[in-house]
């Protein structure tokens, strides 16, 4: 395989652009690559194709069918499918809302305490390195250790919270056990495990502010409050925006946290639509699974759309 | 190497693109048993050589099975057997897509129920009703493998989804352990709650384990046998005075179990009556070595919660026949897969297994040397039921119909649970 070499033909003058020439100009430009280069991305543009397009093209086929996952027979329903998840399926839409409150509450809280450990560890000192890997650490867990970590501390019976509430004499609670709690406490192992990860976001976003313009609110007169709004905030607006979205894809997607923690099926009051869509395929609905896998997909990219929209992280037309 | 134009290197990623899509959107399905699986014809006979791979979910089992492959390897020169061990929640979800290709699997087991039809469906298993392994079996017990004339599978275990109980402990407190009807039976659980132990153990927190109280409770209550598959057509519903009548007996046992017993995963349950804190543990026999494995030293029996106002009900206790074995139909390795089936079919492999984990088997002819196997074997002969929250096919309404006896457990009415276990139901139908 040979690549030209450009046009910085050695010993001869560049040609003046004439008509004539200017085509023969353009071919010897010295960005122009050997067109065998094209081929070059090929391996990874297979995998990519194999193991995502073609996976994602035949979920919208089997998304139309009602096809089991095994037999050779199935047939097509049209948009049945999605029909049912929405008007037919209280388990779906009870996984919907699940979700949906899941991703509000550890959106708004793991940012905000991601923030405030930021704020409070912004500072390179020994002891602020520190404690940053030590709120690092829960990261590195693979989510099945922290679900059962999580799961000894809210055993009702020998668990370390009602143990530790039992010594200072409260009674403790049943957690996972309450129906209209246990969303919460798993939200609380969620902000636990990721906060971390979030805080070294912003820890680079508050770095890269100048001192200079604190100095400078300072002269001014600015109080910390005022600064932080009018300095820190408009300044980590986009560590704001990767905080806001990663997470938001993150809560939709804590499936193994769940079923870690909640066992395999969970609860309906723990079911979000990655373990329902996962229920549904175990049920052995394959065309319906798909179609669920479709609402869920079409469901991320709308909420970290209007996330971003009305947080105003995005500015308009990016 | 000769030079390739733009135009080339966009036409082979323009072609690599349209066949991708194309594949893509080819028919899902494709053959009545994907990967080569033909249906239920007899596993094919030769030599009994090469590797073997074993598919089941039970890991606690698997150093016993250790054993028994050494055996079965000495018998079988040139044999060799490997387990494949998911949990059984993987297991459940999984294995139907991961057996059909052939390279996993080539003996399997699978559980009783929506499992073993949807392997029958997909033609996974081969015929066994020749083999010389059905001969091994309780005929009475086979029925959990089978298919209209087919026997498809082997179900290896008869496990007793009942309360065990701490024999000491009822002893100490004076309890009856054979309540005659449910008044008794509430009795039992006052007295032992008396003598300051908890009366239940109930994993109410793990939707698997806490199931199994399921079937104790449905098998005298319900109008016919086969009343979870009813449940499932729309014939029998969740709202009907029989099933009401069920969830409040749920209702009766809340004082009986552990506190926040909803919460409850199987680990802690367990660990209350292995220390001696519950004296009875609502799962069943297959916690047996579990406990053991924990320090239980005391005395195992099981309790039939008898649901009766009179102590005529049908049943006496409840049964399940699982761990259904089979040779799998796309296996290259049939012969030896078939082997290893007759070999654990043997009375004397299948006595070595049964008393190792101590759950009883449905061979025939077996010796039980277990202690907890030997006090258990009467139940063997007991009016059992099988086990009924296997009759569903939809694990959705399974979970809802037994949810609707946790969240009366919760503090929610009967009537209330049913009509949101009912309204998952008829979204179903």
């Amino acid at each position: 395989m040979s690549i030209h070499p450009g046009t910085a033909a050695k010993g001869k003058a560049p040609e003046s652009p004439t008509p004539a020439n200017t085509a023969k100009v353009r071919r010897r430009s010295p960005t122009r690559v050997n067109p065998a280069l094209y081929l070059f991305p090929l391996p990874a543009v297979a995998v990519v194709a194999f193991f995502l397009v073609m996976p994602t093209l035949q979920a919208f086929q089997y998304a139309i069918t009602d096809w089991n996952g095994f037999s050779a027979a199935f047939n097509y329903v049209g948009l049945d499918n999605f029909i049912r998840a929405f008007t037919k399926d209280s388990l779906f839409t009870n996984a919907l809302t699940n979700n949906l409150k899941f991703v509000l509450l550890v959106v708004i809280a793991q940012t905000i305490f991601s923030l405030i450990l930021a704020l409070l560890l912004t500072k390179n000192s020994r002891g602020s390195i520190l404690l940053r890997a030590l709120f690092f650490f829960p990261t590195i867990l693979s989510s099945v250790s922290v679900a059962f970590i999580w799961k000894f501390i809210y055993d009702p019976n020998f668990g370390l919270a009602n143990t530790v509430l039992k010594t200072v004499g409260v009674d403790g609670g049943s957690y996972l056990g309450n129906d209209a709690q246990a969303l919460y406490w798993v939200a609380v192992t969620q902000v636990w495990f990721h906060s971390g990860q979030m805080m070294v976001v912003y820890i680079a976003g508050l770095q890269a502010i100048p001192r200079e313009l604190y100095e400078a609110a300072e002269m001014d007169g600015a109080n910390k409050w005022q600064q932080f709004k009018s300095i820190t905030w408009p300044f980590v607006a986009p560590a704001t925006s990767i905080v806001v979205a990663y997470t938001t894809v993150q809560s939709f997607k804590a499936f193994d946290l769940i079923l870690g923690i909640a066992g395999n099926p969970p609860k309906s009051s723990l079911d979000i639509l990655s373990t329902r869509i996962y229920s549904t395929f175990a049920n052995s609905e394959f065309g319906y699974a798909a179609a669920q896998s479709i609402i869920f997909m079409a469901m991320i990219a709308l909420v970290t759309w209007l996330q971003r929209r009305l947080l105003r992280l995005t500015p308009k037309g990016e | 190497m000769s030079q390739i134009s733009r135009r080339q290197a966009m036409a082979v990623l323009g072609a690599l693109g349209f066949g991708a899509t194309a594949a893509a959107c080819a028919g899902p399905g494709g053959s009545t048993a994907p990967g080569g699986a033909s249906g239920p014809a007899a596993p094919s006979t030769g030599a009994v050589t090469g590797k073997v791979s074993f598919a089941h979910w039970r890991g606690e089992d698997k150093a016993v099975f250790d054993e028994l492959i050494k055996r079965f390897a000495a018998k079988h020169s040139g044999v060799e057997v490997a387990q494949d061990i998911s949990t059984s929640n993987d297991y459940n979800a999984q294995a139907l897509q991961k057996l059909r290709g052939g390279s996993i699997g080539d003996a399997f087991a699978t559980f009783r129920g929506a499992q073993f039809k949807n392997f029958t469906e997909a033609g996974i298993y081969t015929e066994l009703k020749d083999s010389q392994a059905v001969k091994n079996y309780q005929k009475g017990l086979l029925s959990a493998g089978q298919n209209g004339d087919s026997q498809l599978g082997l179900p290896y275990q008869v496990v007793f989804p009942m309360p065990m109980a701490n024999v000491d402990l009822f002893d100490k407190a004076g309890a009856e352990i054979a309540p005659k009807n449910w008044d008794a039976f509430l009795g039992m659980c006052e007295k032992l709650a008396s003598a300051g132990v908890i009366p239940i153990s109930w994993p109410g927190g793990d939707v698997g384990n806490g199931g199994q109280l399921f079937n104790c409770m449905i098998a005298n209550n319900a109008p016919v046998d086969d009343m979870c598959a009813q449940i499932e057509q729309g014939k029998l519903k969740v709202t009907d005075d029989w099933f009401i009548k069920m969830l409040n007996q749920y209702k009766d046992l809340v004082p009986y179990l552990q506190p926040n017993a909803t919460g409850t995963a199987v680990e802690p349950a367990q660990n209350l009556f292995s220390q001696g804190k519950a004296a009875m543990l609502a799962t069943g026999s297959y916690h047996i070595a579990a406990v053991r494995g924990l320090g239980a030293k005391f005395p195992i029996d099981l309790v039939f919660p008898n649901t009766t106002s009179d102590g005529k009900g049908k049943y006496e206790g409840a049964y399940n026949a699982t761990f259904i074995l089979g040779v799998n139909s796309a296996s290259k390795n049939q012969a030896a897969a078939a082997a290893w089936i007759d070999f654990l079919s043997e009375p004397e492999n299948a006595g070595y297994y049964a008393n190792q984990t101590a759950q009883h088997v449905s061979v025939d002819k077996v010796e039980y040397t277990n202690p907890d196997l030997k006090r258990l074997s009467p139940w063997l002969q007991k009016k059992t039921a099988l086990a009924a929250r296997f009759q569903f096919n939809n694990l959705d309404v399974r979970n809802a119909v037994e949810a609707s006896a946790t969240a009366v457990i919760s503090g929610t009415s009967p009537e209330q649970a049913a009509a949101a276990a009912q309204k998952i139901v008829d979204e179903r139908l």
